[in-house]
């Protein structure tokens, strides 16, 4: 979300209006989803409708028959609706933006392998200490391995510890990065700019009703008048 | 709507094309929006995959005979369910039915995992796409469920074949089919895997599921295809070790032995190169299943017919399938070292290795048996039988190995086990098993595997049952619950642990099952009416022989009364149906009286309409409901075993104390056991038709000629009716009659018939040597590879971690590994 409003702080100092700024310069695909999720309109909603306008039209027209028949015949068209939905989900990708497989990158797999590892080390240990108290294990064997896995465990966890801070400068670093691409060379000419918090801690606040909104908010969600500040 | 499905077929495979084409495309690139489309484009394949299902379905329901497939394979007075059922009762809408189940389970496995396995999703959807691709290829350019008459359209169809149209065999393929197809997914996520280079235990957590779900739906699969055999070809027997049965078998030898494994590369990091291999063998195993029973190269009862251009598809496909992942494998090989090696040979890894090693060399061994007499045509020319007997003799002793293993591998722990602690641990469950056979042999049990496998159940069962106690009591300790609760939270804590020690009870009442074949008893008998016989402890009168007809069949049935020890016991009612289009294939409708002891089961075997004479096979099937109790145990465990964690925590707070306890109890009480009484007259008794025991062996030594049944023949469905049977019976009785032994009436047949494929197991010599020297080979060879490999190995000095002591500056981490601990519960 905060990159979205960073966009948007930056399509508003380049003098452009917000909502389109935000579809040319962010992920196509997020952009997209916001989108639908926000409008109550899904494109799915238009096939199933669709599917049943089909289904009615067919019944009417397959006039008497038997049931099993006109139930198969409202199927195939209810799959024929699903294959419309499958063939619009083929190809909306294809006319929004591209965007590089961007957040593989941010979430390098060393980082989760070593959760993963930590976890497995750790059920290795629920699992040695409920065999010991089974009474499979001596007390030798059980120290010895057990010593052996806690050491591996504090191990893993150290790195985990180490690599956050280091996680966090390459979020930053992919941040600024993208921040970069999608001002353009204004970003070159404004190294000055405002930090992420700065510009998500300035929620517009509704003149009539004073509850605080969503930065790309244009009526208050509280009581729908229209908000003062950047937006049109 | 002919068209229209042709039309639909051709698009399903451009967009399969184009999935993979976009995945790949979009891996490469790293593009976005061409791997969401290519996802797009494989949710398309399963809707398009959806429409031509409806369509054919809808031309089986409203009787479309246009269209040859649904002209061939279903008739207007089949009722609706059969009707539905015709879709998968021939080879064209097999195929088109696998690929609709793989688009689905393709479609669910990646709309689960798309988020959390994004590197690995568009090689998923490639492999799964080009799979989809063949068969979708297979059905364009070769059977084409929608191909159509070009000239005279009949005005009626020819009816599903009798034998399908049973209950069982409605869900039976549906289920050995998901079974099938779920296990391309594990194979999908494997080569996914090797080719981006992910191969730690990530995709290993996203197929355990996969594998777990195919895995149960493929025994489902394979037990209701045992409940099929059992009830609707009448021989007595639930396994004939058929090509087609064994086809669904090897598979599930190779994912039980996955499912082993997988836990010890979880666990242990060990194993890697072998699972991947398990994984790609699981899979290749279900495509030459499905290539076994459709191109016709092994004789079955139910293959469907011999097709050489489908043979050779099948045969390039497999041969692509593994060089590209063997290929792979080797390619990745040092990204697939092991992280850890062997500790001890008295721990639970050694012991899944073992099991592995078993579960391998069962799938091998079933493999060559069942392909041996097609090796033996190629080589010598002469074609062989391999028949249960073969199977039987192998299998057993392994099948009782397995059985020992599942009671030992969970006493032992992982790493290693001290000897004090295991002697402790096998004490009660030895001291069990050693009883059991005491009392069996004091008994004069005559079988030596039923008694072996007797012991080995008591043993296992102790073994699983004492872990649930000192799990419960260990819990108990640390929870100060009562023993129940603790019982209940434990085994839903350790969902995986627990669940699969179910599953082994489960095979354990699976294992009595078999272990009660043993000791079958089947007579034939003629009787007129008010004549009765005694088989067992049952009495068998029969009362009437009716004919009667309904709009599909017309139906002989034998009304028979059960008596036991005098008190009767109620009616039962075997018959033989003859399907209109299919008079020559009367199929038998056996009458079964079940109970957890025996099955009382009868055949209607011969009749005289005039004379009311009926002639019944009548079968004592010791303990073979426990086979399909012993399935419902399995599933219960699979299923706890596969519940995510939120389900548990909503059963454990509202499971009344007992409530499994009670189910089971139900279950056991839902075995239907009818008794009524009445009052038995004294009808003329008659004896059951006396066989010696060297005729008895004979039969099962020779194959019956009928060419239908394909069994030895004593277990002929037809018989005694069979032309087959009752000219080999004949021809043995006139031998018997001459004096000639065992060996020279064999020689005779072979002789005879000109081929020894009248055998029912080939004779040990020449090229057939090779047939019993084989599983030895194998399994020796294999074993001493396997343990020298294992012993250098571990010979070798771990690179492990130095054990050494926490440093005191590690304090804060100390306390918060101990936090993490204690959350873990």
């Amino acid at each position: 979300m905060s990159s979205a409003i960073l966009t948007e702080h930056e399509a508003a100092a380049a003098g452009r209006p917000g909502r389109q700024t935000r579809q040319d310069g962010r992920p196509a695909l997020e952009t997209r989803h916001t989108a639908a999720s926000a409008a109550a309109f899904h494109p799915w909603h238009f096939f199933v409708l669709l599917s049943l306008g089909a289904a009615t039209v067919a019944v009417l027209v397959a006039g008497p028959t038997t049931p099993e028949n006109l139930v198969l015949l409202s199927i195939v068209i209810g799959a024929a609706g699903l294959a419309g939905m499958g063939m619009y989900r083929t190809l909306a990708p294809l006319a929004s933006a591209d965007a590089a497989l961007l957040p593989e990158r941010l979430s390098p797999g060393a980082r989760a392998a070593l959760e993963r590892e930590k976890r497995l080390v750790l059920r290795s240990i629920k699992e040695l200490e409920f065999d010991r108290a089974m009474g499979k294990l001596s007390a030798q064997d059980f120290d010895e391995m057990a010593g052996r896995l806690r050491a591996r465990a504090l191990a893993l966890m150290k790195q985990l510890d180490d690599g956050r801070s280091a996680y966090r400068a390459l979020i930053e670093r992919e941040l600024a990065a993208r921040i970069g691409q999608a001002a353009g060379p204004a970003a070159v000419t404004a190294p000055a700019r405002p930090p992420v918090e700065a510009v998500a801690a300035a929620p517009p606040r509704c003149a009539s009703c004073a509850t605080s909104n969503d930065a790309d908010a244009v009526f208050c969600k509280q009581c729908g008048a229209r908000l003062e500040g950047p937006h049109p | 709507m002919a068209t229209l499905g042709s039309f639909v077929l051709l698009a399903t495979f451009v967009s399969a094309a184009y999935a993979l084409t976009a995945s790949v495309a979009g891996a490469r690139l790293r593009s976005r929006r061409l791997v969401e489309s290519g996802v797009g484009a494989f949710y398309f394949v399963t809707a398009l995959m959806t429409v031509a299902s409806a369509i054919i379905v809808h031309a089986f329901v409203t009787g479309n005979y246009a269209i040859r497939y649904v002209q061939h394979y279903s008739d207007a007075a089949q009722p609706l369910a059969y009707k539905i059922a015709s879709y998968w009762g021939g080879l064209d809408g097999s195929i088109m039915f696998w690929v609709f189940l793989l688009s689905v389970f393709g479609a669910v496995a990646v709309s689960v995992n798309r988020e959390r396995y994004r590197e690995l999703i568009p090689w998923v959807i490639a492999v799964i796409a080009g799979t989809e691709m063949f068969f979708i290829f297979l059905m364009v350019v070769h059977n084409n469920p929608f191909s159509t008459f070009l000239t005279q359209v009949p005005a009626e169809g020819k009816g599903l074949n009798p034998l399908l149209q049973n209950f069982y065999m409605a869900i039976h393929p549906p289920s050995l089919y998901t079974g099938f197809v779920a296990m391309t997914i594990p194979y999908a996520f494997g080569i996914a895997a090797l080719v981006t280079g992910n191969l730690d235990d990530a995709w290993l957590r996203a197929v355990r599921r996969w594998t777990m779900v195919g895995w149960l739906f493929l025994t489902f699969g394979l037990t209701l295809g045992m409940l099929w055999a059992y009830e609707e070809l009448g021989w007595g027997g639930f396994w004939g070790w058929d090509p087609v049965e064994n086809a669904g078998l090897l598979p599930w030898f190779t994912a039980t032995a996955f499912l082993h494994s997988v836990m010890v590369q979880e666990r242990r990091g060990m194993l890697r190169v072998w699972n991947v291999t398990l994984v790609i063998v699981t899979f290749f195993l279900t495509i030459f299943g499905t290539f076994m029973t459709r191109s016709g190269v092994v004789q079955s009862v139910h293959a469907f017919g011999e097709d050489r251009w489908l043979a050779a598809l099948f045969t390039g496909f497999m041969i692509v399938i593994l060089i590209f992942s063997f290929g792979l494998v080797i390619y990745r090989l040092p990204l697939l070292k092991a992280r850890h090696e062997l500790d001890s040979w008295m721990s639970r890894e050694a012991a899944f290795l073992a099991n592995n090693w078993i579960l391998l060399f069962s799938a091998f061994f079933v493999l060559f048996a069942t392909m041996f007499p097609t090796l033996s045509e190629a080589v010598t020319g002469e074609r062989l039988t391999v028949g249960p007997p073969f199977f039987n003799k192998w299998m057993t002793p392994i099948g009782l190995i397995l059985l020992v293993l599942t009671g030992i591998a969970p006493l032992l722990a992982w790493r290693k086990s001290t000897v004090n602690n295991f002697v402790r641990s096998i004490l009660w469950p030895t001291v069990g098993g050693v009883v059991t056979g005491a009392s069996l042999v004091a008994l004069g049990i005559p079988v030596w595997s039923a008694g072996v496998c007797f012991a080995l159940c008591a043993f296992v069962f102790i073994a699983i049952g004492q872990e649930f106690v000192r799990g419960a009591e260990v819990r108990r300790g640390v929870t100060g619950t009562d023993r129940l609760t603790a019982m209940v939270g434990l085994v839903a804590r350790s969902r995986r642990r627990y669940g699969g020690y179910i599953v082994h009870l489960g095979i354990v009442l699976m294992f009595l099952g078999f272990a009660g074949q043993d000791f079958k008893r089947q007579e034939t008998v003629l009787l007129k009416p008010g004549q009765q016989t005694t088989v067992g402890k049952f009495t068998v009168r029969h009362d009437a022989l009716t004919v009667t007809s309904d709009a599909q069949k017309q139906m002989i049935t034998g009304q028979v009364s059960i008596f036991e020890k005098g008190e009767a016991k109620g009616e039962m009612s075997p018959a033989k149906w003859f399907f209109n289009k299919h008079e020559q294939e009367p199929t038998s409708e056996v009458a079964i009286r079940r109970a957890p002891a025996q099955d009382l089961y009868i055949v209607l075997a011969g009749y005289d309409v005039q004379t009311q004479a009926a002639s019944y096979a009548i079968t004592i099937n010791p303990l073979v409901d426990w086979i399909w109790l012993g399935f419902g145990v399995l599933a219960f465990g699979t299923g706890l075993a596969l519940l995510p964690e939120s389900a548990v925590a909503f059963a454990v707070a509202k499971v009344p104390a007992g409530a499994i306890t009670t189910g089971l109890m139900l279950l056991l009480l839902l075995l239907p056991v009818s008794a009524r009484a009445q009052t038995a007259t004294t009808p003329q008794q008659v004896e059951p038709i006396k066989e010696s025991p060297l005729k008895r062996q004979l039969q099962r030594d020779l194959m019956c000629t009928c060419g239908a049944c394909r069994s030895p023949l004593n277990d002929c469905q037809m018989r005694p009716a069979c032309h087959g049977y009752r000219e080999q019976n004949a021809k043995i009785d006139a031998y018997v009659a001459k004096g000639m032994n065992r060996d020279e009436i064999l020689a005779a047949f072979v002789k005879e018939h000109g081929g020894e494929d009248v055998l029912t197991a080939p004779i040990d010599r020449g090229f057939n040597r090779l047939a019993w020297l084989f599983p030895y080979l194998v399994g020796g060879v294999g074993g001493v590879l396997a343990i020298a490999l294992v012993a250098r190995r571990s010979s070798h000095p771990r690179e492990e971690e130095a054990p050494g002591q926490p440093r005191t500056e590690d304090a804060g981490l100390q306390e918060r590994l101990d936090d993490e601990l204690r959350d873990l519960d």
